[in-house]
């Protein structure tokens, strides 16, 4: 599904991602760690397309596209979803107008009728109820005042309502108390399917509880150092990152 | 040299014209004092120059060089239906060419709460020559001087109008000879009333200028819910002084939305006379090619525990102009003052211009006081937050402006103005470069 061939990627002429290689496929859950600074939400956006990042050299195809070569705005229609780190507030936005605009504009691309609001406000309370969101974030400003972990919430409703081929999660857990961690993640577990993909970039083992990755990769200085099964992030919690990023 | 004032060109042609509007229109003695006055403030504070206070960023020259006609207020009119809010239909007040129409104002649903009349007691003619005496504003002495007429709008004490009442504006426009138009208002709003009005200008075509002028005498405990909705052609100017004088614990709520023109003025000056009296002034504005709206606003605290607030905000594309000049004056015994004022503007291309200058003079010391301006383009991290939900980037841009007039397009009350505007005003935003 998701191919990232010798990704070199950065800001401003600095480069923060030095060539990373990765392969997702279908139905795999990937979880991506490392410490601070190491170009883990770098990699998100150079994913999401945010055009302030650019990729020097390399290559991004997903479902035998060429990702690099698409606006943000065409990734997302393609089923790339960005949960990000430090999602942006809106002022002015309905956060239910907003969700409904976006789930039509992917129904839109994919040739089906728009939803109308009496329809889609049906949809988007059971999406709501499963993350234990009250309904009074239907009426607030999209992450208008939201705390951090409403806005974390809300980017997962957002991944409920567009219903993804591949989610990149950037810290979604942190913001989020125990309970709320517990409930967000059975409800991107509902959402997983055999045909999606999911990355999780995360400093927590206590988020792969609720969420079993396939794959654990650790990203040290913006390269991928090591890469293992769910044994490896129960080692890094116990160890640190020390020995795999001084082991290189 | 001597001593005299001598005029310019500008200044005589407009006297030139009074004489001539002097002759054709016979006032009452009332009226006539108050033309006297007003005409005498004129020729005091002349014409701006470049270094005016009250329009240091309003350049009015050719406003000032053309040559008007007085207006014609017998012109025929039709089609107004379309300019009458629905709820309005039996309280609208229609003003053709400045001069209030009889025959085409409907007023069943109002009759029994307010009074309409023109000057006739002597403590209207009195309040209003206290008002002229002390205009400092040149175009609203031109006001003052060319009215042929001065609408008395009174609810009494306790009086609850169960309606809005709209004030329609209509200019018929002459563009080989413009015509100047010169509403004069006088509101009074009796101790525990509560009114609401709706106030909108329309042209049928251009070359006019409404040159308006609205006195409001708020009472203790009253309240008051004003929208102003400028929608004139391109081609007239709209020059508008709005001066309010609130009593005890009352209460004056206004929203402003204008479309602009090649030139629109907005002035407010404001008096909190007595403690509690509390003003909201709200503006929006949106603008393309070389439309300009400028407010200017003066809002004096003269008495302890009043509130006001303002929030304007301004949408500018092309070659778009706007400015605000606002100053909150907190007097000396004027203690716990709570006033706040902020400006926001939205830049969307490279030749619009936006003047802020927002002011507090402040001479009580136990006060809340704030104020701010900020003048920016689109978010770009808001705009890629919505294209990564598939947004376009087009939309998304339509989306952010329109969401950032909308915040005060919602605080207008009235439900059948907000869905005017959201097919009007907003609609402006849905362009291709936007
Ligand atoms: N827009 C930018 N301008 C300048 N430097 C940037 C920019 N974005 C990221 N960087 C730098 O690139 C490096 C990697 O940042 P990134 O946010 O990808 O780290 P991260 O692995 O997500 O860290 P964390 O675990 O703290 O979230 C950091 O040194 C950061 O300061
Ligand atoms: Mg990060």
């Amino acid at each position: 599904m998701l191919e990232i061939k010798d990704l070199h990627a950065g800001v401003d002429g600095t480069e923060i991602v030095k060539g990373i290689s990765l392969s997702v496929n279908k139905g795999e859950v990937h979880a991506i760690m490392g410490p601070n600074g190491s170009g883990k939400s770098t990699l998100a956006k150079i994913l999401s397309g945010h055009p302030a990042y650019e990729a020097t050299s390399g290559e991004i195809i997903f479902d035998g596209k060429n990702l690099l070569e698409m606006d943000a705005e065409e990734r997302s229609l393609a089923g790339v979803f960005m949960g990000f780190q430090y999602p942006v507030e809106v002022p002015g936005v309905n956060n239910a107008e907003f969700l409904r605009m976006a789930h039509n504009a992917r129904r839109v691309k994919a040739g089906e009728e728009e939803v109308d609001p009496l329809d889609f406000d049906e949809l988007l309370s059971e999406k709501m109820k499963m993350l234990g969101m009250e309904k009074k974030y239907k009426e607030r400003n999209l992450n208008d005042g939201f705390s951090g972990g409403e806005k974390k919430k809300n980017e997962i409703l957002q991944m409920a309502i567009l219903e993804p081929k591949l989610s990149l999660l950037d810290e979604t857990d942190s913001g989020l108390d125990i309970d709320a961690l517990r409930i967000v993640s059975e409800g991107v577990n509902k959402l997983r399917s055999e045909n999606n993909a999911l990355i999780l970039i995360t400093h927590y083992q206590r988020l792969l509880d609720y969420i079993k990755p396939d794959f654990v990769h650790v990203l040290s200085q913006g390269k991928i150092v090591k890469s293992g099964d769910k044994a490896l992030a129960i080692e890094l919690e116990s160890q640190g990152y020390d020995w795999v990023t001084t082991a290189d | 040299m001597s001593e005299t004032i001598v005029e310019s060109t500008e200044e005589t042609a407009f006297l030139d014209l009074h004489k001539k509007f002097v002759e054709e229109n016979k006032s009452s003695s009332a009226l006539s004092a108050i033309h006297e006055s007003a005409l005498s403030r004129f020729e005091m504070l002349g014409f701006p120059h470049s270094k005016h206070e009250m329009y240091t960023y309003v350049n009015t020259k050719k406003l000032a060089a053309t040559t008007f006609a007085v207006s014609n207020p017998s012109a025929k009119i039709d089609l107004i239906e379309k300019h009458i809010y629905s709820g309005c239909e039996n309280s609208c007040l229609v003003f053709v060419n400045g001069v209030l129409d009889r025959s085409l104002s409907k007023l069943k649903d109002i009759e029994s709460s307010v009074k309409i009349s023109s000057l006739e007691e002597k403590s209207d003619t009195d309040t209003l020559l206290e008002s002229v005496e002390n205009e400092n504003d040149v175009f609203a002495c031109l006001t003052n001087a060319f009215c042929s007429d001065v609408t008395v709008v009174e609810v009494p004490d306790k009086g609850q109008v169960a309606v809005p009442i709209q004030a329609l504006f209509v200019s018929t426009g002459n563009t080989s000879l413009p015509e100047m138009h010169s509403p004069r208002l006088l509101w009074k709003v009796g101790k525990l009333a509560e009114v609401k009005v709706i106030e909108k200008f329309v042209g049928m075509q251009e070359g006019y200028f409404t040159n308006m002028v609205e006195d409001w005498r708020v009472a203790e405990g009253a309240g008051v819910v004003l929208t102003q909705v400028q929608s004139d052609p391109f081609g007239a100017w709209n020059f508008h002084k709005t001066r309010v004088h609130i009593k005890r614990n009352a209460r004056f709520h206004s929203a402003n939305a204008s479309s602009g023109s090649v030139l629109v003025h907005n002035h407010f000056e404001v008096r909190l006379e007595e403690e509690g009296a509390e003003v909201i002034l709200n503006g929006v504005s949106v603008l393309k090619g070389k439309e300009q709206v400028h407010n200017f606003i003066r809002i004096h605290h003269e008495a302890p525990q009043c509130i006001s607030h303002q929030h304007f905000k301004n949408v500018i594309n092309d070659e778009g102009r706007s400015s605000f000049d606002g100053t909150v004056i907190v007097n000396q015994g004027a203690q716990l003052t709570s006033a706040n004022q902020l400006i926001n503007n939205l830049m969307l291309s490279d030749d619009c211009h936006a003047d802020n200058k927002p002011n507090l003079m402040i001479f009580a010391d136990d006060v809340k006081c704030a104020h701010g301006a900020t003048i920016g383009q689109i978010d770009e991290d808001q705009l890629f937050y919505l294209q990564t939900r598939g947004l376009s980037k087009k939309f998304a841009k339509e989306l952010l402006t329109r969401s950032f007039a909308e915040s005060i397009v919602q605080t207008i009350q009235f439900s059948e103005v907000v869905k005017e505007l959201s097919n009007t005003l907003l609609k402006k935003l849905e362009v291709e470069n936007v």
